[in-house]
């Protein structure tokens, strides 16, 4: 990942850290309960987290596993991120370290399990991110993924990527579920099975939380307004006089393993 | 908190993916193939490439 593309995004993050923190949405939520069901923890796993954000996927799964790494680009979102595990109490098999998903700081094998949930569309090279995954998930670990989904219709395709752009400079690309599955076979792993769930975001808190000041939030208050008849009943674009106040968009979630020892 | 020696075993070097050693503060962590040195602040190693020093 090149410098200036991680100052960004360090700068973005450090700023929106505790709107993550706090944020309901990523501290439950579907996707994340459905991580746990195919992944299926044991208190054997050694566990690595990647791109962390708030913790709350280490926080869910620590009282499953023996040990939790949680890795992030974002010195000042795993500094929050600690604090609040901290603050939860009883947690002592969490473990921080910054770095970037595409150089991870980990020898090959160190993991049996994987997750990276709502981060990838952050990652300028994706397929190298997941060679990564690959080389540091011991052979037969199992592996979970979690992003936001591109929609198949290019029309609407293409109205999300500007629409995500404009809310968070360091959004870099949505991928769709075929796309998500040829990436994670091409890396090495075994797909098993890939899921959708619907995520409705109330829309004030959403684009706060992203740092966007009063212009920004009406720019894209203005965007969603003026979106497409396709655009609104696809992502179920919610308003009241004029303002947006939810929309829904979905998650895809990948999950697979490193094949096992021949 | 020092960083264990169990933790320092599932770290690596993220330029040549080879062993990482403490100094004797653990406030840095060395890897001598690649010659850098990889600070941790507030217990959390920062192992990222860019962030290295070099070592003289």
């Amino acid at each position: 990942m090149n410098r200036e593309f991680k100052n960004k995004i360090r700068e973005q993050f450090g700023r929106a850290a505790d709107g993550y923190i706090h944020d309901k949405g990523f501290a439950s939520g579907s996707d994340l309960e459905e991580m746990v069901r195919l992944l299926q923890p044991m208190p054997e796993d050694n566990m690595l987290d990647v791109a962390c954000g708030g913790g709350h996927t280490a926080l869910r799964f620590s009282p499953l596993v023996r040990s939790v790494v949680a890795s992030d680009l974002t010195m000042v979102m795993l500094k929050k991120a600690q604090e609040h595990i901290s603050d939860e109490g009883g947690v002592d098999n969490i473990t921080f370290r910054e770095a970037d998903a595409e150089d991870l700081p980990f020898p090959a094998g160190a993991f049996t399990l994987l997750t990276c949930r709502v981060a990838p569309h952050h990652f300028p090279d994706v397929a190298r991110a997941l060679n990564e995954f690959h080389r540091v998930l011991r052979r037969g670990g199992r592996i979970a993924i979690v992003d936001t989904l591109l929609p198949k219709d290019p029309e609407i395709a293409e109205w999300y990527q500007e629409m995500e752009k404009m809310r968070d400079p360091t959004h870099i690309q949505a991928y769709t579920e075929e796309k998500w599955q040829e990436m994670v076979q091409e890396a090495g792993f075994i797909l098993h099975e890939t899921v959708t769930v619907p995520k409705t975001h109330d829309f004030p808190t959403w684009a706060k939380r992203a740092g966007l000041n009063r212009e920004g939030i009406a720019a894209l208050n203005k965007f969603f307004v003026d979106a497409p008849d396709k655009v609104q009943d696809y992502f179920q674009i919610e308003t009241f006089a004029g303002e947006v106040e939810a929309y829904t968009d979905r998650k895809v979630l990948v999950y697979a393993s490193r094949p096992p020892k021949k | 908190m020092t960083l264990s020696k169990d933790l320092l075993e599932i770290l690596a070097c993220p330029q040549c993916k080879g062993e990482i050693v403490p100094d004797d503060n653990h406030d840095k962590l060395y890897c001598h193939a690649c010659k850098l040195a990889y600070p941790v602040r507030d217990d959390i190693p920062v192992m990222l490439i860019d962030e290295a020093l070099p070592l003289a």
